[in-house]
């Protein structure tokens, strides 16, 4: 289905050749858009209905214009409650697991030690888990633990879990970055006299700042968006996802999608900056 | 100093993992092992649990009821993956090879879906799909459709959900893939081998399309025949017309890691995910994630859900350890950033 | 069974309608009498019964129970959707709570987490069984969960000496229950009703509970069930001509038989719990079962929308407010549940919540407010006398039972 240029030596040109021709100069490019719209559709019909005056709950039907919803933005009973401890979670796991990571990234990067393969394989397996098992095997445990901290479920079995989830991601996307990490700037600055220490602080930390800022913004994105894992680590605790799948039973407030459209509209600025930060820094 | 350093020098990976392993000892490994244990106990949250060998019975008690479910998300996942490496690869293919320097944009563009809520997404296409929304009200205006016509509450709407939600899944290993190939190659491809695929095209095209039409009829509840014959026209079609033989030795092949790596990814979370199920589809589309949510959540029944979930997670291990021993862990674990 | 006695007590022109029974489930409803006209005392009513010949109409006056010590600053609360009035100036507060906050000095955590007597329960199981706080001082939970969490010792004894509210003003026909018959573990939160919502400007006119499981051009495709067990089994044994009040094994098999075929037919959409409002009021689904009180909250937004109290029955219930075991703040619970059952506090609640309340002398207050009046007459929050043999609560089951009911129309939600 996927075409290579038109070879150019071509006895006849057949119906099906200019057909062909044409497909590769416009085909693909329409295509590529349809599937972009195709993508963000939801997305625009999340920030559309955010605008949304519905008639009683059920925002589902398009009535009217109206930025009541975006002027009160926590106007429904429990949601400013459940953003912010979904925003707590996130900022509290992404700190912990960016650490832990970043730790782990490091020491995979850098060194040889014995049990190598079995970490990565550790690091890996959780990304390859279904999201269902993850949040049953951490129930499972966190009952038959059966005592403070761990239960009853709380804010603490949550980030856990978040915790939990977001390493091998951090571990990822940081590892990418060392990967291709110039050495021998750090050789430099050992040679003139720093230590360890210094050397990591002055030298490697800043060169992989933009991965750790990556995987952090990520564990951020995946953390306040989860919804399967907390279902199970969360007991009565209702982060913003297990607010919305409670009012998706008696239809969401518009208020739900001002949030969402918000959360969206911020991931999108935050992330943009770090790539223009990032294009900065690299070139100059 | 330095000798202090020195010495100690093999123990400071171990001092940077420590945190990390014991995490994912104590919070992934071990919980996994407890939900073996789990799927061996008796009793209730009443009466306590108990483990016992001879409760391995708990494993035929919960799968024997579930069978559809199980059926079906095999099915689904199997169709959502179909479907996503469909839409996937050619997206995935302009932007690596067509991009130019709208291509991280277009990246960007195809992961901005996730800067939003999964569930509000999810939702959004009960907006979109409803049986009287923006999509199906005009179609059943003009005629087009029959007035009781509807996508939601049927298996099409839990596929299309799963389809939407795991795209970007399989598009970014895709995309990782045909990024590394070296162009020169198909330059020289291009050489060897004379244009468009034609007559193996076709009939590899009608090969392929009228299969994969069959399994989607089937997940559907559509005609078989009819499906398959029109899938397999258009397979052919495009297979004849729009596919050179210089993608078919070079590029396809190159790429196949990807198409695995996402395929993988794909179909991984489908088959534990029952949200899709529960918010577009009915009773008729529940899957095994419903299942081992009730069972977990709503009755309680700590033995039965243990023995599904880890029926799941075996089923899937099975499938990644041979999937790893092949191909690596690399791809899998590049594209997901 | 024994509702007869019951049913053939003196209903007046007037009669409000209550849910109740002497022998559990089996039997309900009573009437009580308006304007100066006491209600007949219940026979058998127990100690803790206000003085028999309270009138009705002239309510208790609100008393307050003094300020203890003992009174938390914190309350939680678990309660279903749409079970409290919002705050007119603040929608994204409850008016009734706030005032009780402001009148005691607490804060109340309420949550809106409850979809299913049995999910909500399983969140709590566990940290009852270990002996741990629940997280909840409040729950609500349906007549036969209370049952079922008595029998379990799960729920904390109420202080009813706190609660003079409480004991002056919950109607007559709520005591007498087999399973808590001091009615010191349960306070009736609201009662209501399920039948049929239909658009009948789709569906035509709909009588009979039957129409739910035919497949008609008018609603093929349309029809949604309820996930909860006992409505559905319930209205289906209804459309087989069984009784409810005495299921059976072999009831609920034909009961399942029944909606399995209209299922397979593809008469049915959808099975729901709360959420088959959004489709009745996208108008996806036209011939739903549905619990009547949300009708009422539909009606403002979709006009064509009736609840039907079909010609064989409704199902009827009662949803109570508990203290589970292990609550914290058990005081400040006896507090609130006392607080709410104030006529006037009532009142204000049953202004926003359509369905039937438990409290004496709401009705009154309706009738005599500027405001309210047009809600005295509602039959879905004071059905009419007429109605009464046409409510029809489900039996008890035993444990047993219950387990194969459930496994029976777990076939039917598809989970």
């Amino acid at each position: 289905m996927t075409a290579e240029a038109a070879p150019m030596n071509r006895p006849r040109v057949g119906l099906l050749t200019s057909i062909k021709r044409l497909a590769d100069r416009y085909l693909l490019m329409t295509y590529t858009s349809l599937a972009v719209i195709y993508l963000l559709l939801p997305v625009a019909v999340i920030i559309l209905f955010s605008f949304n005056d519905p008639i009683g709950r059920r925002n589902f039907v398009w009535q009217r214009f109206s930025l009541d919803a975006w002027l009160n933005p926590l106007g429904v009973p429990g949601l400013g409650e459940s953003v912010w401890l979904s925003l707590v979670i996130a900022f509290v796991s992404t700190l912990f697991a960016t650490m832990i990571g970043t730790l782990m990234a490091l020491a995979l990067v850098r060194y040889e030690f014995r049990g190598k393969s079995l970490t990565n394989s550790l690091i890996f397996l959780p990304m390859a888990t279904p999201e269902i098992v993850m949040g049953a095997s951490l129930l499972t445990l966190f009952v038959s633990i059966g005592n403070p901290p761990f239960f009853p479920l709380n804010i603490v079995t949550i980030l856990i879990a978040h915790i939990l989830f977001n390493i091998s991601y951090v571990v990822v996307t940081v590892r990418a970055r060392l990967v291709g990490f110039p050495r021998h700037l750090e050789e430099a600055a050992m040679d003139l006299g720093a230590n360890e220490w210094v050397t990591f602080w002055r030298v490697t930390f800043p060169l992989i700042l933009p991965g750790i800022v990556a995987a952090a913004l990520l564990a951020f994105s995946l953390s306040i968006d989860d919804f399967v894992i907390t279902n199970f680590s969360a007991g009565q605790t209702q982060t913003f996802p297990m607010f919305i799948y409670a009012q998706a039973r008696v239809g969401v407030p518009v208020q739900v999608y001002v949030i969402g459209s918000i959360i969206f509209l911020v991931a999108v600025i935050s992330v943009g900056l770090t790539t223009l930060a990032g294009r900065r820094q690299s070139s100059g | 100093m330095g000798g202090w350093l020195y010495r100690r020098r093999r123990f400071i990976p171990y001092l940077l993992l420590v945190p990390g392993l014991v995490w994912l000892i104590v919070f992934f490994a071990y919980p996994l092992t407890q939900v073996f244990l789990a799927s061996f106990w008796s009793g209730s949250v009443q009466q306590g649990y108990s483990f016992s060998i001879s409760n391995w019975t708990n494993y035929p008690d919960a799968i024997t009821p579930v069978l559809p479910h199980i059926g079906r998300s095999l099915l689904y996942s199997f169709a959502a993956t179909v479907l996503t490496l469909l839409i996937a690869y050619p997206l995935a293919y302009t932007i690596a090879m067509r991009g130019g320097r709208f291509k991280n944009l277009l990246l960007f563009l195809v992961v901005a879906p996730f800067f939003t809520s999964f569930l509000l997404r999810t939702l959004s296409w009960k907006i979109i799909l409803g049986d009287d929304g923006v999509v199906f009200g005009p179609l059943k205006g003009l005629g087009l459709l029959p007035e009781d016509f509807r996508v939601l509450a049927t298996p099409m709407a839990v596929v299309a959900g799963l389809t939407y939600n795991f795209l970007p899944f399989m598009t970014l290993p895709i995309y990782v893939a045909l990024e590394k190939i070296d162009f020169r190659l198909v330059e020289a491809a291009r050489d060897l081998y004379a244009g468009p695929w034609r007559r193996s095209g076709a009939i590899v095209g009608a090969l392929v399309g009228g299969v994969l039409a069959a399994l989607l009829a089937m997940a559907f509840d559509w005609s078989i025949p009819i499906t398959a014959v029109l899938a397999a026209s258009f397979g052919a079609f495009v297979g004849s017309v729009f596919v050179s033989e210089a993608f078919v030795r070079i590029t396809f092949p190159l790429s196949l890691p990807g198409v695995f790596a996402g395929s993988l990814l794909t179909f991984i979370p489908a088959m534990g995910d029952y949200v899709n199920a529960e918010f577009l589809g009915n009773p008729d589309t529940r899957m095994l994630g419903n299942v081992i949510q009730n069972r977990f959540l709503t009755q309680n029944n700590f033995p039965e859900a243990s023995a599904l979930s880890f029926t799941l997670m075996a089923g899937i291990l099975v499938v990644v350890v041979i999937y790893t021993k092949l191909l690596g862990t690399e791809q899998l674990t590049n594209s997901r950033i | 069974m024994s509702d007869q006695p019951l049913l053939d007590r003196p209903v007046t022109r007037r009669a409000v309608l209550v849910g109740g029974s002497l022998a559990g489930f089996s039997a309900f409803l009573a009437a009580c009498g308006t304007q100066g006209t006491a209600s007949s005392p219940t026979p058998g009513q127990t100690a803790t019964a206000p003085p028999a010949g309270t009138p009705a109409a002239t309510s208790a006056p609100p008393t307050t129970p003094p300020v203890r010590a003992t009174y938390s600053t914190e309350l939680n609360w678990a309660n279903w959707c749409c079970y409290l009035d919002v705050d007119p100036a603040d929608k994204t507060k409850w008016k009734t709570l706030e005032d009780f906050k402001k009148k005691y000095g607490t804060t109340v955590n309420y949550k809106e987490v409850i979809d299913a007597n049995e999910g909500f329960v399983a969140t709590i199981a566990n940290q009852i069984v270990a002996g741990q706080d629940p997280g909840w001082d409040i729950i609500t939970v349906t007549d036969w969960m209370v049952a079922r969490l008595i029998r379990l010792g799960w729920l904390e004894k109420f202080e009813t000496a706190n609660m003079p509210n409480f004991v002056a003003n919950v109607r007559d026909v709520y005591k007498a229950q087999t399973w808590d018959a001091a009615m010191a573990y349960h306070a009736p939160w609201q009662t209501g009703m399920t039948g049929i919502g239909a658009d009948t400007t789709k569906t035509g006119e709909i009588t009979s509970v039957k129409s739910l499981f035919e497949d008609d051009p008018r609603w093929h495709g349309k029809v949604e069930f309820l996930t909860e067990m006992r409505d559905a089994i319930g209205l289906s044994m209804l459309a087989l001509g069984l009784d409810p009040r005495t299921p059976t094994r072999d009831g609920a098999d034909k009961a399942v038989a029944l909606m399995k075929r209209a299922q397979a037919a593809k008469t049915v959409r959808d099975v729901k719990g709360n959420a088959y409002t959004e489709d009745l009021a996208a108008g996806v689904a036209v011939l739903v079962m549905a619990w009547s009180g949300d009708i009422v909250g539909l009606q403002a937004e979709a006009p064509n929308l009736k609840f039907i109290f079909p010609t064989e029955g409704v199902m009827f219930w009662t949803d109570n407010v508990c203290i589970p075991k292990g609550a914290v703040h058990k005081g400040t619970a006896e507090l609130l549940i006392d607080y709410c059952y104030v006529p006037e506090n009532a009142a204000q609640i049953e202004a926003g919540v359509a369905y039937v309340t438990p409290v004496k002398g709401v009705q009154e207050i309706f009738a005599a407010s500027a405001d309210n009046k047009a809600l005295a007459t509602d039959p879905l929050r004071f059905p009419p006398a007429g109605l009464e043999p046409k409510l029809v609560p489900f039996g008890i089951l035993s444990d047993e039972d219950e387990t194969y009911f459930n496994e029976q129309f777990a076939t039917v939600i598809g989970d």
